[in-house]
């Protein structure tokens, strides 16, 4: 009673001090439990965390209830531990057994409790960092690497199996700030290898229980490593070096052959051919004129071989009723019309293919075949010239071979009849005379150098034959054989002749509405063509030009070896009969280079004449062989 | 024809693997473990035993550790409950050493007993728990396979346990009265009835501590028998 009464009367008077000072008090604030631990599964301490002692001096207290039972112990040991905890020997601690720790604050004004905590020693094991780290460097043939042992914290007992601990160890060099870490398991030593040539390292572990808290890291263990040649690393860096330089070499390869592998790689795409199709022409805005080639010349392509195309003809437009006789004269030298390849020899600059030739020949066959074509037949009248029959057989390829009887000169259909015109036409004669085409070029160039200089003398014979046609040289190849016979290989006449062929087709493109056909009815001895026109064919002639044009003389020769030839005005209908001469045998290069060489400002002397025979000639044809 | 040459090549195949077969299986035989009679060396099947035990043993109490976490995040049973009289724990009649000397001080063959003691007591409880867990919706599959994996667990550790003491009883470290079957039968029918009014969480804090205790006298058994061998 007189203790309680002094206590209670201490407190007031202590309260009233206070009161008297002017300060506030209050009860103790709550403390809190902060943890528990257990370096070894033996022992633990709990430590707290102070409330607020209220301004009074404040005393703390651990009580703990074991598990299942009522009662209550306090902390044996506040002072072991150090401020504000409370450490548990070994007597004290039971394991397995579940702890129920409060935590009391006591100061003159109250009491406060903590929150009680549940803690069982096994689930708060955290054991001191292990010990006796040593590091050291030993040498697996020429490459060092580190070995690191350690022993368990003392107090932990892992010999007698009471505590498994697992440890854990991490390595950096001086400098770095990053760690590298390795889990060792149960094992007291670890290797490291691939250190760095003379680096300063620092090795730290810590332990762990299976079941509980990492401990803290030991304290850093130093070692360096010595100075070794780490020849791995040299080689890396040589195959680095050796590979940087192959690349190098290849792309400098790439980079010289930049153009050929592109070539390779990436082939150029072929620009768009289309055989006979004059871009200069669409491009001079004479569209109708370049695509018409390709419906006409060049549509269907049947064939690709070019001495189809080589075809040196002649057209021309003759008059119904002249047709019908020319027919009938046609069919009285079938025979002269014959090919004679034997005797034809076509080469380039010989004489075999004489003067007295004229331009392309039509088959038989081919006539027959195809009489809607426009087939140009120049046909000498042969009336009664069978036996002077000279011919010469000159075929441009597929194109019969040129006969010239001396009756009969049959040319080539032009525009109106283009290419197609002449694959159909068979190949009467056998390969031998492929090689007699080319002369034949030189034949008819041949026979077309005599002729303007005797156009006064056909339109003479032939003045009342015609309605005008044209008259289409497919001269050019011709011309420039004249010109350059002497020398020509077949090469190059082929490749004149391809490109005059070429040209040809150009050149039929203007003149396609305006051919017409004349009939070479004969060649004179002096070299002269008598012309006759020939019914054009319905479908592709106009046959309103049967009416209105005439055939013309020769006006001149002009520089570019093109036939001028002047148109005839008026209509005429039939034809007389002209007088049917041989063409001489001479030197047909010599008056066709004569005759070309000159230039038109030598015209014809029949100029004034000019109800002549003859078709309208297109100039242009003359003027293309400009290749 | 062809079909008896076949049969004749299949048997001559067979002949063959099993002649191969048989060869090696009698080298396996007449070679063994300890060719010279090392110290110790004798003892390293059975070390190996131990290990493989205690691994099981960490394993068993690995679920059951993972299986209380997930039950207090749903539970959460009441912190602040003072004097709860709960946990208790039906193999508390089961007296085991809680200090590491008390486990040092007794027997062998009483430290043995005992694991068996607690490892029998648990076998039906588990299964049961198993049981009620499955039929709750509220657990996951993951849970159920767990509590299934724990009860299987104990068996098999029984077992594990009971081939290493007989082991032991065969090297002579121990002596023949561990392992009666006759006593944990007995046990098992005394404490039958207890833990069935324990609840789940309970019994699941009670098993996670007792395959702590499991795990630990077997280290504390192996070290004691075969101290050279990872101790």
């Amino acid at each position: 009673m007189r203790k309680a009464e002094g206590g209670i009367l201490l407190r007031l008077l202590l309260l009233f001090m206070l009161h008297a000072t002017g300060t506030s008090y209050s009860p103790p604030g709550k403390p809190t439990l902060t943890r528990c631990r257990s370096p070894e599964k033996e022992t633990f301490t709990c430590w707290w965390e102070p409330g607020s002692d209220g301004g009074l001096p404040t005393k703390y207290a651990l009580y703990y209830r074991k598990e299942n039972s009522d009662k209550v112990f306090e902390c044996p040991d506040y002072r072991t531990a150090g401020e504000n905890s409370c450490f548990f020997n070994k007597n004290d601690t039971s394991v397995w057994v579940n702890y129920n720790i409060t935590v009391v604050a006591t100061n003159a004004l109250g009491r406060t409790f903590s929150d009680p905590v549940d803690i069982d020693v096994v689930y708060i094991v955290k054991p001191n960092p292990p010990e006796n780290l040593a590091l050291t460097v030993l040498w697996d043939q020429t490459w060092p690497y580190l070995h690191v042992s350690w022993e368990s914290p003392q107090k932990a007992d892992t010999r007698s199996g009471w505590i498994t601990l697992i440890y854990e160890l991490r390595i950096k060099l001086e400098d770095e700030d990053e760690w590298e870490e390795h889990p060792a398991g149960q094992q007291k030593t670890f290797n490291i290898f691939s250190l760095c040539s003379g680096g300063k390292y620092l090795v730290q572990v810590r332990c762990k229980p299976d079941h509980g808290f990492w401990s803290e890291w030991s304290s850093s263990q130093y070692v360096k490593v010595p100075e070794y040649f780490n020849r791995e690393k040299s080689m890396w860096v040589l195959a680095v070096i050796f590979s940087a330089f192959a690349l190098f070499i290849i792309t400098w390869l790439i980079h010289m052959n930049c153009h050929n592998l592109k070539q390779c790689i990436l082939p150029s795409v072929p620009g768009p051919k289309i055989k006979g199709f004059d871009e200069q022409l669409l491009k001079d805005g004479k569209s109708m004129d370049a695509f018409s080639s390709l419906v006409g010349a060049n549509f269907p392509p049947t064939t690709t071989n070019y001495e189809d195309l080589l075809v040196e003809y002649l057209e021309v437009f003759v008059p119904e009723e002249r047709e019908l006789m020319l027919e009938e004269t046609k069919e009285l030298h079938n025979d002269s019309l014959k090919f004679e390849n034997s005797t034809s020899d076509c080469d380039s600059g010989r004489g075999s293919c004489d003067s007295h030739t004229l331009l392309i020949d039509k088959s038989e066959e081919e006539k027959g075949q195809q009489p809607d074509q426009q087939s140009s037949e120049i046909k000498m009248d042969g009336k009664g010239q069978d036996e002077e029959d000279k011919y010469l057989t000159c075929s441009p390829e597929n194109v019969d071979s040129h006969q010239l009887s001396s009756e009969k000169v049959k040319t080539w259909p032009s525009s109106f009849s283009p290419l197609p015109e002449y694959s159909p036409i068979p190949l009467q004669q056998p390969n031998s005379h492929e090689t007699s085409k080319q002369p034949c070029l030189s034949d008819s160039l041949f026979a077309a150098g005599p002729l303007p200089s005797h156009f006064p003398h056909l339109g003479h014979n032939t003045k009342d034959e015609i309605g005008s046609s044209y008259w289409q040289f497919g001269i050019s190849n011709k011309q420039l054989h004249l010109l350059h016979q002497q020398m020509e290989a077949h090469q190059q006449l082929q490749a004149h002749k391809n490109a005059s062929v070429s040209n040809i087709g150009h050149l039929q493109l203007p003149s396609v509405r305006f051919t017409e056909y004349v009939e070479v009815q004969r060649v004179s001895d002096q070299n002269m063509v008598i012309l006759h026109p020939v019914p054009s064919h319905p479908e592709t002639s106009y046959p309103d030009w049967h009416q209105t044009e005439e055939y013309s003389k020769v006006k001149c020769v002009d520089n570019d070896n093109g036939l001028l030839l002047l148109q005839r005005e008026g209509v005429e209908e039939g034809m007389d009969m002209c007088s049917y001469e041989e063409l001489p045998e001479s030197d047909p290069s010599k008056t066709t280079n004569t005759t070309f060489t000159s230039p038109c400002s030598q015209p014809a002397p029949s100029v004034q004449d000019e109800r002549v025979v003859g078709g309208y000639v297109e100039t242009s044809v003359f003027t293309l062989p400009t290749y | 024809l062809k079909r008896e040459i076949k049969k004749i090549i299949s048997a001559v195949w067979v002949g063959i693997i099993c002649l191969v077969f048989s060869s090696r299986l009698s080298t396996m035989k007449a070679a063994s473990i300890c060719p010279n009679d090392q110290t110790g060396c004798h003892l390293l099947p059975l070390a190996n035993l131990f290990d493989r035990v205690i691994q099981h043993s960490a394993r068993m109490h690995g679920i059951s550790d993972d299986l209380h976490s997930e039950f207090e995040l749903y539970f959460l049973p009441s912190k602040n409950q003072i004097g709860r009289v709960s946990r208790n724990c039906h193999t508390s009649t089961i007296l085991t050493p809680n200090g590491k000397e008390n486990a040092q001080r007794i027997a062998r063959e009483e430290l043995a007993e005992i694991i068996l003691k607690l490892l029998v007591a648990w076998r039906d409880p588990l299964w049961h728990f198993h049981q009620s867990m499955s039929q709750h919706d509220e657990f996951t599959n993951f849970s159920s396979n767990k509590s299934l994996e724990m009860s299987d667990m104990v068996h098999e550790l029984r077992k594990g346990v009971l081939k290493v003491v007989e082991k032991m009883q065969m090297l002579g470290i121990i002596s023949n009265s561990v392992g009666d079957t006759g006593s944990p039968e007995a046990l098992l029918t005394s404490d039958s009835a207890e833990w069935r009014f324990m609840k789940d969480y309970d019994l699941l804090y009670c098993f996670r501590r007792d395959s702590n205790k499991i795990q630990n006298y077997l280290k504390i058994l192996k070290c004691r028998i075969v101290p050279k061998h990872g101790c």
